[in-house]
């Protein structure tokens, strides 16, 4: 297969998937966006911190699917190991950014230089690494996704397909900034930051539900 | 009006048995389906309910309160209607518990809690999402369609008056929240009056995400004295004892310190979501300022934080409001009043509750009322 009809396929594939893409991963982006009363610029530097880490996670997958479909044999319980923990990671990410999102910042809360300067970076590396921690969940258009790209060539193929595939649900997140419209009602913070700690207690316990599966039956 | 802080007020008897005629017709009308059933228990369970709704509304008319008539009525609901359904199940299944594949293939009993839950994923897959039916069938008769549109007829008559009047779960937590004489646990922070919404955003996008019924599943208290999923893995146990913790923290030990619904305040969903509701409902409560003088004691009555300071300064009550007339009754004043939108605050008080009591009674006879008869015929065709 040409190197056009893989992107289109891919390409396709993420946009008519992309609604299924945005359900899996809302659960974790609109907390995280309106948790902080973002305007719509800062709004989107989240949305992007986000959907790079989700690029990241995407192309360590695409990287281990093609391993796995090449040369690796792993049973399906091992492989459990990859969503268990990134759902534990999420859960610790989404308490930690509710902390740090609580109604007195962590840089006015603390008056120590380097907790004012650790702050923002915290909280940008927190929403990328929910992205990249959300990108390893196994939402079933991914495992379509990873199907394929477990059948190409190489692994710059292999990538590439996820790459385009990334493109094509990317698009589907970008009416997500609206949600710096809310920024004016300071209920939406606070109740944004309680759903963090509701999301926080989800995940850790199908985190630590699909890791002890694992462990049991490994 | 007559003035609550000189002497206990009192209409009229011959007017206030006039003003409970219309409930009396009422009930009777819709409640003879029951007495006409076959046997004795069904006649007087029938007879008995129509009689207890209707001496409810005459204690609202002859007092002029609302509150305590009508907690009776919402605390003898809230305790009967699990007793009702656990019976039902029993009878049908041998047990409350329900295996995950007959819960798959619908044969649950709908609830209206799962109702904010079932609108994105009908949205955007055309599916309802909760494993029920949505026309009746002869091993589940209580369908989703049916209970849909009654919950949206009440809801945009009452708006959150679902909550103290068309609700049967509320009544359990108001019934214990009502047994001790004094609040021990006096401070709770109201910013956790935010909880609800919290919890209602959550389900919502879980749900959305993984097309299950988020809090069926995980968070409803009111599954320990209903019905749960068979406890058959370690995850279902986790499950059970989620539900039992909540129902005994929230509905049990916190109403039974604090005098307040723990429950509907600090974690219901679905009550967040009727707030909305409130938005559309003509019935309100208000808060004439010229009268007030700030005593808070309509702050303290009431049962769900909606009531704070910036009510007693805006003279308007909280989304979260649910018209169950403990504030009103409470202020010495009258400066508490209800309202129905777009007339002038405190102009006719007595007339706009008598308005919504119309409506909300009405509903609850019906609804409610049907409720209690069926369960008291279950009791009395045991006892006798």
């Amino acid at each position: 297969m040409g190197v056009t009809a893989l992107a289109a396929e891919a390409l396709a594939l993420g946009l008519s998937s992309g609604p299924v893409c945005l359900a899996s991963c809302a659960p974790v982006l609109l907390p995280v966006m309106a948790a902080g009363r973002p305007s719509p610029r800062g709004a989107g530097a989240v949305l992007g911190q986000f959907l790079a880490g989700r690029l990241a996670g995407y192309l360590v997958f695409a990287s281990i699917v093609w391993a796995l479909g090449t040369s690796l044999r792993l049973d399906a319980q091992s492989r459990a190991w990859a969503p268990g923990g990134a759902d534990l990671a999420i859960a610790v990410l989404l308490a930690s950014y509710g902390m740090a999102m609580r109604a007195r910042p962590l840089e006015k809360a603390c008056p120590a230089g380097w907790a004012r300067r650790a702050a923002p970076r915290y909280r940008a590396f927190a929403s990328a690494f929910l992205g990249f921690a959300s990108g390893l969940t196994l939402c079933p258009p991914f495992v379509a996704a990873g199907v394929r790209a477990a059948e190409a060539p190489g692994l710059g193929r292999s990538l590439f397909f996820f790459f385009c595939f990334f493109l094509g649900t990317a698009a589907w997140f970008a009416p997500s900034v609206s949600v710096a419209l809310l920024r004016r009602f300071e209920p939406v913070a606070i109740v944004a930051r309680l759903v963090l700690f509701v999301l926080a207690g989800y995940y850790g316990y199908l985190g630590i539900i699909l890791l002890g599966r694992t462990y049991f039956h490994a | 009006m007559p003035d609550h802080s000189m002497a206990a007020p009192r209409r009229s008897v011959r007017r206030s048995l006039l003003l409970t005629l219309p409930v009396l017709l009422w009930a009777l009308l819709v409640l003879s389906r029951i007495m006409t059933e076959r046997g004795n228990a069904p006649k007087l369970a029938g007879l008995t309910t129509a009689i207890f709704m209707t001496a409810l509304f005459y204690g609202m008319m002859r007092t002029y309160e609302t509150h305590r008539w009508r907690r009776r009525f919402f605390v003898a609901l809230g305790f009967l209607f699990p007793i009702g359904f656990v019976w039902d199940l029993i009878a049908l299944r041998g047990s409350m518990s329900i295996p995950v594949e007959r819960m798959i293939s619908g044969d649950t009993p709908f609830c209206f809690l799962a109702i904010p839950m079932m609108i994105l994923p009908a949205v955007t897959t055309g599916a309802v999402i909760f494993p029920g039916s949505i026309l009746p069938t002869a091993s589940n008769p209580h369908a989703i369609g049916a209970m849909v549109a009654l919950w949206l007829a009440a809801t945009l008559v009452m708006g959150k008056g679902w909550c103290s009047y068309g609700c049967f779960f509320g009544g359990i937590e108001e019934g214990f929240a009502a047994a001790p004489k004094k609040a021990r646990m006096r401070k709770i922070d109201p910013r956790w009056r935010w909880m609800p919404w919290a919890v209602l955003a959550a389900i919502v996008l879980l749900t959305a995400a993984m097309l299950e019924p988020a809090y069926c599943i995980w968070l409803c208290p009111f599954k320990t004295v209903t019905e749960y999923p068979q406890v058959r893995s370690l995850e279902t146990a986790i499950q059970a004892g989620i539900f039992l913790t909540l129902f005994l923290g929230l509905v049990v030990v916190v109403p039974l310190l604090s005098k307040k619904r723990a429950q509907c305040s600090f974690l219901c969903p679905f009550g967040a979501f009727q707030s909305i509701f409130n938005k559309t409902g003509a019935f309100e409560v208000r808060i004439d300022r010229a009268k007030c003088q700030p005593c808070v004691l309509c702050e303290k009555a009431c049962p769900t934080f909606s009531m704070g300071p910036e009510s007693l300064a805006s003279g308007k009550t909280r989304l979260s409001c649910m018209k169950c007339g403990a504030c009103v009754d409470a202020c010495p004043r009258h400066a508490v009043v209800w309202h129905i939108k777009g007339t002038e605050v405190g102009a006719a008080p007595e007339r706009a509750r008598l308005l919504h009591l119309y409506s909300a009674w009405a509903f609850a006879v019906m609804f409610g009322g049907s409720i209690i008869a069926n369960t008291l015929t279950k009791l009395l065709g045991f006892v006798g």
